[in-house]
């Protein structure tokens, strides 16, 4: 019978959950992108996450689209939407949340169970600042010559992104991820799912606990995010590439510039006559 | 730090509006579709973009830095972009780096000092006024076309679209109910400094709570959206070739195009010929 | 020709115990427009997503029997293949709007059915909805009722034969929903489009539609031609639909043996003019008695209607003496908007309100009444000019002492409710502000308000009766002196309409100065004392209801309409003022009813 598949769910209801994550935890990031952090001393005080939206979402319904949507919902109204698109490296916060947020909601068997919810929760935190940690870490590691040769240094970013990773574990994981997780699941667990025609999660319909494939689909991505990070901070190849070509010749210099200044005049004249042809587009 | 925090507790509810968030947000999008940037052929831009957006962070040559942060300014000029989210880049550049430089600048650090604080903080401005260019200046739709175009997946060049569609509705919930909250709620005095902390809290909690009739809402809402979607054939367009054709059948390059390129080569020939001259 | 066919349909929901739609079978024949009626929750809407094939290809559940439209068999074809034959819009249509501009969201489904030609169809469907010249308007620039017609238009586009409206017009200004109409009749008459509405304002059935269909509890009670459907007074009532008022007048002159029992009823003003004729005529010639007392009294109606464009401040006759409670000095507001100047909303506005009144505020979609509204609870600043209340400016009262002063209930009440029960959300503003008994005072509002057996559930997953009545009992609860309705019988059917009436009536007692912001005349002519017509964010009348509906230029003007009744009783007879059914029976009724009329001018 229908309500007793596993909850793998339809195409279309996916398509729900992700359109209904994208859109509320794109809104929460717009919010945090305007409320300042502060600190004290070297405690960062910061509202950095309403990750508790994507949380009790893929605790509720299909993790996999919750993931998703979320990230693309980061992506498109904080990113995209204010202009803070900072390239390829945020494919890494992509990824990294993502697995999180997967891997907390795969956790999840019976919603019911405060207990698991609040591990699951906290277990999403955790692994989502951990890999963050790692990327931070490698880019350090990738973007100095001789890490270990400078004194102190390997010690001391252990020691900085350690502290970083604890204090977001602690502070916004417990205030803005595990309080409201709590609070949140148990009453919208039975309630919001008949609202997208779907049956509440079960231990019988839930995806059941995470095996091998899950965990190497994760380091997978994970692989591809620190990949892209590495591209897209460093890049050894390419500054090796630039340096020979800063160092070019003035006169290939003076050449692009003639070539530019041609081009330039050519495309102005043609313009000008296609102009009468085509008034409609020139506005 | 008592500062710090009247000023985070006005900011998140008292001061900050949402109508003005929202204004700004559509504004950025749409306010501004007859600039030049506008109506640039988005693949053309989105091109121009992997150069002012990925070379300058290799780069440390700081005549071209400054040459490539004068191009990106007159485009963001150009693109009229709403105040906000110029604010924001501020911002974001001065936390980042700029906060040094300045430092620096009043301590009377030497050259040595200020050329690599200099050289890093127009890395950072640059890449940011490229993709604020590219992505506040184009219409979101012809920026998800352009993405698709390249090949991005079309569930986000989709998301682009929605999500501007969304915000509107969604902010307007949202501002809906935490006016239930100002209405009814009872938040504690804050003329005191513990006040203050308790109102803080008061409000991020409210903020939280405030999520839990959102979500409610918004599943009301998505479900007749995916429905509608389902009638108006997106997933069946999601895998049709043809229906990708005809969606950028829309995109021509034109002259404008090319003289926008032709001049940002120009620029940057002419940076690099300086470099090799001085 | 049949392009609908259901067979022996049974459905359920997943998980629900009964089934929602019961054994249906019926035809839709190719041209009809067809209204489907029932109370709420029998399977109205359900039913109209089998025909389209939501149901069962999107929708799962249990499906039995077979749903053939267009000659396709729902189950064994695609919903998108459906989509070129059926075409669907939603009730919480703005939701089915997908893309920012409005050509875009018209031609967004035949693009994804890889038609070629897909930017002319969509401006085919623009046109034909009445929508030309905005195709490159972006989606927030148009009002409620343009938003409507482009969710059409996106339906339109794929040229279905068939088109499903559900409750097309449950939010929109009388102009607007004519709007709707007209633009059916004409898809329906110049293009042979079969309409199907889901509708409960019976008065549009009689002028619009060709055939009736009542469900009841999942099943199909009759289908009958429109005008013979309407007359079965008793069935429909039975189920809480309301026949025209025209209808149900003539049903309890009937009654009174007034009108012969022969007498077939009528559903449009027009048939009421032949059947009523007579009564008219009997009651002016029998009436002329009183006549000379009458013509004195329309002549100072007619006095004070002229005059009530210009006399905006203080004009409500009883309580002119009163203290003010709000008052609007010189105030002007506009919104920022997203491309050039900012929309001005109102511009130098001056109004009183004074303790202890019941006031309508009425005026076309986007008039400015909400604005007003949320001015008088301090959520919008003021451009410049000043709002007061009791005398002290909004802005500068705690917003603590201001909820105690003002409440708002909001048109949409989900926002309202924003705990996981009723009772929490009544008790809310009352705990946190540790008001002495508060726990014995949220137990009298859910008495008071019927909700008592309901206070553990969500407001969100209530009846749309219950959700209002939720929301009253909300704004009520810390006993405001001035009480904002924003459209409180918005979204609902005529039962439920009657039956929030009968609560605001009740709640006259419990509250001071109320305010309602509304399109439903027939709740502005049975509950307000005074009448504001707003007009483009002016005030243009001010006064009672005969004031208002007295004046033709204000009714023209802002496309005001006041109940059916009223226009059936004003076509027989200029001087006749009936607002209510049982006024009118009364005015036509017989001669001994007259005199009590008179009173109620008074």
């Amino acid at each position: 019978m229908e309500t007793m598949k596993k909850q793998t769910a339809s195409q279309s209801q996916k398509l729900m959950v992700f359109v209904l994550t994208m859109a509320l935890y794109g809104l929460a990031t717009l919010f945090t992108e305007l409320i300042p952090s502060f600190q004290v001393g070297i405690v960062e005080f910061s509202v950095e996450y309403f990750l508790f939206i994507p949380l009790t979402l893929a605790m509720l319904f299909d993790p996999m689209s919750v993931a998703l949507g979320a990230a693309t919902g980061e992506l498109v109204f904080s990113e995209i939407m204010l202009g803070q698109f900072g390239g390829l490296g945020e494919l890494e916060k992509f990824i990294t949340l993502t697995i999180g947020i997967y891997i907390a909601g795969r956790m999840v068997a019976n919603p019911a169970k405060r207990k698991m919810v609040g591990i699951a929760a906290m277990s999403g935190v955790v692994i989502q600042q951990f890999l963050g940690m790692v990327v931070d870490i490698l880019k350090v590691q990738f973007a100095v010559t001789d890490f270990e040769a400078v004194a102190g240094l390997p010690e001391s970013v252990f020691a900085t992104e350690g502290f970083a990773f604890l204090n977001d574990v602690l502070f916004s994981g417990i205030l803005f991820c595990l309080l409201p997780t709590l609070f949140l699941v148990p009453k919208l667990y039975g309630k919001i799912e008949p609202l997208l025609g779907m049956a509440p999660r079960t231990k019988e319909t839930a995806l059941g606990a995470i095996n091998p494939k899950v965990i190497i689909g994760c380091v997978i991505a994970f692989a591809a995010a620190v990949c892209s990070e590495m591209l897209a901070e460093s890049g050894m190849a390419i500054i090796d590439w630039e340096a020979g070509w800063a160092g070019s010749t003035t006169a290939l210099a003076v050449g692009m510039i003639v070539a530019a200044v041609a081009a330039i005049i050519i495309l102005v004249v043609m313009k000008k006559m296609a102009e009468p042809k085509h008034e409609e587009e020139m506005g | 730090m008592s500062g710090m925090t009247r000023k985070l507790s006005d900011n998140i509810l008292d001061k900050f509006s949402m109508d003005f968030l929202r204004n700004q947000v559509l504004k950025n999008a749409y306010g501004n579709d007859d600039t030049l940037i506008a109506k640039m052929d988005p693949r053309v831009l989105i091109a121009w973009y992997l150069f002012f957006g990925i070379v300058p962070w290799f780069a440390n040559d700081l005549i071209f830095l400054l040459m490539s942060f004068m191009i990106v300014v007159v485009t963001t000029l150009m693109a009229r972009v709403a105040g906000l989210v110029l604010a924001l880049f501020i911002l974001g550049v001065f936390s980042q780096t700029g906060y040094l430089l300045i430092a620096t600048l009043i301590f009377g650090g030497d050259a040595s000092a200020i050329v690599p604080l200099l050289i890093l903080t127009l890395k950072v401005a640059t890449i940011s006024l490229a993709s604020i260019t590219v992505f506040s200046g184009l219409d979101p739709d012809r920026l998800a076309n352009g993405l698709m175009w390249y090949k991005c997946p079309e569930r986000l060049s989709f998301s682009i679209s929605y999500a501007y569609r969304m915000l509107p509705m969604l902010m307007e919930e949202f501002q809906n109910v935490l006016l239930s909250y100002r209405m009814r709620g009872n938040p504690p005095d804050n003329s005191t400094f513990t006040g203050k902390i308790k109102y803080l809290v008061y409000q991020v909690k409210v903020i939280i709570h405030a999520f839990y009739p959102l979500m409610l809402n918004t599943a009301k809402r998505s479900r007749t959206t995916v429905e509608a979607l389902e009638i108006k054939g997106y997933r069946y367009a999601a895998v049709n070739k043809e229906v990708k054709k005809m969606k950028l059948a829309s995109l021509k390059v034109t002259y404008n195009d090319m003289i926008f390129l032709a001049v940002s080569f120009l620029c940057v020939s002419i940076s690099l010929l300086l470099t090799s001259i001085l | 020709m049949n392009v609908i066919e259901i067979e022996n349909l049974t459905f359920s929901y997943p998980g629900a115990k009964i089934p929602t739609l019961k054994n249906i079978s019926l035809t839709v024949e190719q041209g009809d427009f067809l209204a489907i009626v029932g109370n709420n929750g029998c399977g109205k809407s359900t039913l109209c997503k089998a025909m389209n094939g939501l149901i069962p290809n999107f929708i799962t559940g249990e499906f039995q029997g077979k749903v053939l439209a267009g000659g396709l068999d729902t189950q064994k074809t695609d919903v998108g293949t459906l989509a070129c034959k059926v075409g669907y819009v939603y009730q919480d249509f703005e939701n089915q709007i997908v893309r920012p501009t409005v050509l875009d969201d018209a031609s967004y489904a035949c693009m994804n059915y890889a038609m070629k030609d897909y930017l002319d169809r969509g401006r085919d469907a623009l046109k034909k909805c009445g929508l030309e010249g905005r195709e490159n308007d972006y989606i927030w620039q148009l009002s409620g009722g343009q938003t409507h017609l482009l969710a059409l238009a996106g339906a339109v586009s794929l040229q279905p034969d068939v088109l499903i409206l559900d409750e097309p017009i449950a939010q929109l200004d009388p102009g607007h929903a004519d709007r709707i109409y007209e633009v059916l009749k004409d898809l329906n008459e110049n293009y042979g489009k079969t309409i199907i509405v889901i509708e409960h304002h019976t008065e549009y059935i009689a002028d619009y539609c060709k055939h009736v269909l009542l469900l009841k509890d999942g099943n199909v009670a009759w289908k009958l031609p429109a005008d013979e459907a309407l007359r079965h007074v008793k069935d429909l009532t039975a189920c809480n639909i309301f026949p025209p008022q025209v209808t149900r007048a003539a049903y309890a002159l009937k009654q009174r043996h007034v009108l012969p029992l022969t007498t077939s009823l009528p559903t449009t003003v027009a048939q009421g003019m032949e059947i009523f004729k007579a009564l008219a005529n009997e009651s002016a010639l029998t009436n002329e008695k009183v006549l000379a007392n009458e013509s004195t009294l329309s002549e100072e109606k007619g006095k004070a209607a002229d005059t009530a464009a210009s006399v905006a401040v203080g004009a409500a006759p009883c309580q002119a003496d009163a203290q003010a409670a709000v008052e609007f000095q010189d105030l002007s507001l506009s919104y920022r908007s997203v491309k050039g100047k900012p929309h001005t909303v109102f511009d130098h506005l001056n109004l009183t309100v004074r303790k202890g009144e019941k006031i309508a505020l009425i005026g076309s979609n986007g008039a400015g009444k909400s604005t007003l509204m949320k001015l008088m609870i301090g959520l919008l600043k003021a451009g410049s000019g000043q709002v007061s209340v009791f005398g002290q400016p909004v802005r500068s009262i705690k917003r603590d002492a201001l909820s105690r002063l003002v409440s708002l209930v909001y048109q949409n009440p989900e926002e309202m409710f924003i705990k996981d029960s009723i009772e929490a959300d009544i008790a809310y503003a009352m705990k946190v502000r540790g008001i002495s008994r508060w726990e014995e005072r949220t137990k009298e509002l859910l008495e008071q308000f019927r909700l008592t057996e309901l206070k553990d559930r969500d407001g969100r997953l209530l009846s749309g009766g219950q959700m209002r009545r939720a929301s009253l009992a909300i704004g009520i609860a810390l006993n405001p002196q001035i009480l904002l309705l924003d459209e409180p019988t918005a979204n609902l059917d005529i039962a439920t309409r009657r039956e929030i009436l009968t609560t605001l009536e009740a709640m006259k007692d419990m509250t001071d100065t109320v305010m309602i912001a509304t399109h439903d005349m027939q709740l502005v002519c049975e509950w307000a004392q005074r009448i504001i017509v707003l007009y483009q964010g002016t005030v243009i009348a001010d006064g009672t209801r005969d004031e208002i509906f007295g004046n033709a230029r204000v009714r023209q003007l802002t496309g005001i309409r006041p109940p059916e009744i009223f226009d059936m009783g004003q076509a027989l007879d200029p001087d006749a003022y009936c607002y209510t059914i049982d006024a009118f029976v009364d005015r036509f009724g017989g001669m001994e009813n007259v005199w009590n009329d008179q009173k109620a001018f008074g």
